[in-house]
């Protein structure tokens, strides 16, 4: 290839075979990159979940009805009949009550949380984007004590459709598995409400449920709406604090996202670590090889080539440093289907490419960055004096 | 027309405040296919001016015409252009890059040209041929003994054809057999190329092979032994 473009193409396998043989130094600067990138993005995944989880779309339009100033599944308790007065109020397309029974209340990666809703309400219960994957809602139906497994929660525990599992106290058979881009959908088990409300020994068919899921025609009346609910029970004996979904899961877990938001710092701290790692491998490199670029000059290669050559170093360490690195890191959360879950609300952790793509795409940038300032004075020095500095 | 002319040719640097002048108004001309050995004591000049024939360092004063293109007036970027193209420099210490093979390192000056992966073969195997390295091709310069290191650098220092080939005391570091084979070896070169040598050395006995002695003391041109 000739011109300017086919010089530069010409030396980068140069700097490719530097690289490559020097294994420890490569080596070490590869591995600390990876270790941040891993952290940076592992940060991300789980920012990207919150965000996901907590932040209101405008095609939001599920509301949660709790009991008022109760925080957790088991002091939320509502009468069921609430229901019939929610679903006369204008603008609710459908109200159906919950039961929720977590296995740990508290912030934890692995917590199994039961909804029960009634038999016939299950796929009104549900997100719309939300799809059976394996059995069907009459398997559902035909066992009181079946159950319908969302998808991250059934991968994060293996779970198969016929097995049986028991978590909370309670034991269910899994009638079927059914995903959703709603991650509260995903995952969650989804059991009749009756055996739920049985299991806590709350009454049966008709005592309390922990919450209801209100669907509002339109979006834009939510608060209105969540208005008209807290006033209808507001002298009642149960009050109610009526909130939409995301913003409910944003209190519910304002702990997680205090949490995202210290460990965001941290993520930039990563970055700052890779950017570090790789201009002091690049400086400590150019020391060394003082008399190599020298050499390089006598040959009539030009400062800016030899720049070019760091440059493409620097890139060159933040890429492999960042593709293991972030890829890692996706890798793990896709395996792993780590979800945060507290007080029954869960918080994914981002399995999207998109974050080990940006976690990529940073690294490289940095490895450029890193290697500019020292690229920039090697391609101002003069030969003689690099060859008295040896 | 001689090959290379320098007219009242001076380098001074700064040392702190202290002006120190290695090179002072130089009057020399080399003709073309010349074998010049430069001679003289330490700080008498003889790097210097070795350094200003190959482009690597410009004078402060006066002319330097190398062939028709007046090297003291070059800019940094056409300096390194020239010194790709017509200059070959080899090194006391030979100055392989260490993690390139004895092709890679012979390959490197070829990299700056315009020529095709197969061409460039071509070039870097002739040239390992002539300095009878082609069997040690992939070794690397930790893996050579410091005559086939200094071969080595001999076929970088000619693989792009220069004109013009340099030379810092290029046996040196090296026992008097492996020496003297290496002078031999640039002898040929300089009758079967017809390059111009210009060698900087200490040792009296490898001026046997040169057609010029210079003696340089004190940034000036003492005398000249044909």
């Amino acid at each position: 290839m000739r011109g300017a473009v086919g010089l530069l193409l010409r030396v980068v396998p140069v700097v490719f075979r530097t690289v490559r043989r020097s294994p420890i130094r490569t080596g070490l600067t590869v591995a600390g990159i990876a270790v941040a990138m891993y952290m940076f993005t592992a940060v991300e995944a789980m920012r990207t979940g919150v965000r996901d989880a907590t932040q209101a779309s405008a095609e939001d339009a599920t509301l949660v009805v709790y009991r008022e100033n109760r925080y957790c599944p088991f002091t939320s308790r509502l009468p069921q009949w609430y229901v019939d007065r929610i679903e006369r109020i204008d603008g609710v397309r459908a109200a159906v009550p919950m039961q929720i029974l977590v296995s740990n209340c508290r912030a934890s990666l692995d917590v199994v949380t039961f909804r029960g809703v009634p038999e016939g309400n299950l796929l009104d219960s549900l997100d719309g984007t939300t799809v059976i994957t394996e059995g069907t809602v009459a398997d559902w139906q035909h066992r009181g004590d079946a159950a319908m497994v969302g998808r991250t929660l059934a991968d994060r525990r293996g779970l198969r459709v016929g097995d049986r599992f028991s978590a909370a106290g309670i034991t269910v058979f899994i009638a079927g598995i059914l995903d959703s881009e709603a991650m509260q959908v995903r995952n969650a088990a989804w059991v009749q409400l009756p055996f739920l409300q049985e299991a806590v020994r709350s009454g049966g068919t008709g005592g309390d449920v922990t919450q209801f899921n209100v669907f509002v025609n339109d979006p834009t009346r939510m608060d209105e709406i969540a208005a008209d609910i807290d006033a209808l029970f507001k002298h009642d004996e149960r009050p109610t604090a009526t909130r939409p979904e995301k913003a409910f899961v944003g209190r519910a877990a304002r702990d997680i996202v205090a949490l995202a938001d210290f460990a965001g710092m941290l993520g930039w701290g990563a970055l700052a670590a890779v950017f570090a790692l790789i201009a002091n491998a690049i400086v400590l490199a150019m020391r060394d090889r003082i008399r190599d670029h020298a050499v390089l000059q006598t040959l009539g290669w030009t400062g800016g080539l030899i720049a070019w050559m760091v440059l493409v170093e620097g890139a060159l360490l933040g890429l492999v440093g960042g593709l293991i690195g972030a890829l890692g890191a996706w890798a793990t959360a896709q395996l792993g289907r780590f979800a945060m879950t507290m007080e029954g609300t869960s918080i994914e952790m981002s399995t999207s490419f998109s974050t080990a793509a940006m976690g990529i795409g940073l690294a490289l940038l940095l490895g450029v960055l890193a290697g500019l300032v020292p690229a920039l004075r090697l391609s101002r020095r003069d030969i003689a004096t690099c060859f008295r500095a040896v | 027309m001689s090959f290379i002319r320098c007219k009242q040719l001076t380098r001074t640097y700064m040392r702190g405040t202290e002006a120190i002048t290695p090179l002072e108004s130089l009057d020399l001309e080399i003709a073309q296919g010349k074998f010049v050995a430069l001679m003289g004591p330490s700080g008498s000049g003889k790097t210097t001016l070795l350094n200003l024939l190959a482009g690597i360092d410009t004078p402060t004063g006066g002319e330097l015409h190398v062939g028709d293109t007046p090297v003291h007036s070059l800019s940094r970027g056409k300096l390194a252009q020239w010194r790709s193209e017509y200059v070959g420099y080899i090194f006391q210490l030979y100055n392989l890059v260490p993690v390139l093979t004895a092709y890679e390192n012979v390959e490197l000056p070829l990299l700056l040209h315009p020529l095709t992966r197969t061409e460039r073969h071509a070039r870097v195997s002739a040239a390992l041929e002539a300095v009878d390295m082609s069997d040690r091709h992939s070794h690397y310069p930790r893996q050579l003994s410091g005559g086939q290191e200094q071969r080595t650098a001999i076929a970088r220092a000619i693989v792009t054809r220069p004109s013009l080939l340099l030379a810092d005391e290029p046996t040196g570091d090296l026992d008097r057999e492996t020496g003297t084979a290496i002078m031999d070896l640039l002898k040929q070169l300089n009758q079967d190329d017809g390059l111009t040598i210009v060698m900087v050395t200490h040792d009296p006995a490898t001026t046997d092979w040169a057609d010029t002695l210079l003696h340089l003391e004190k940034g000036k041109l003492l005398e000249a032994t044909t």
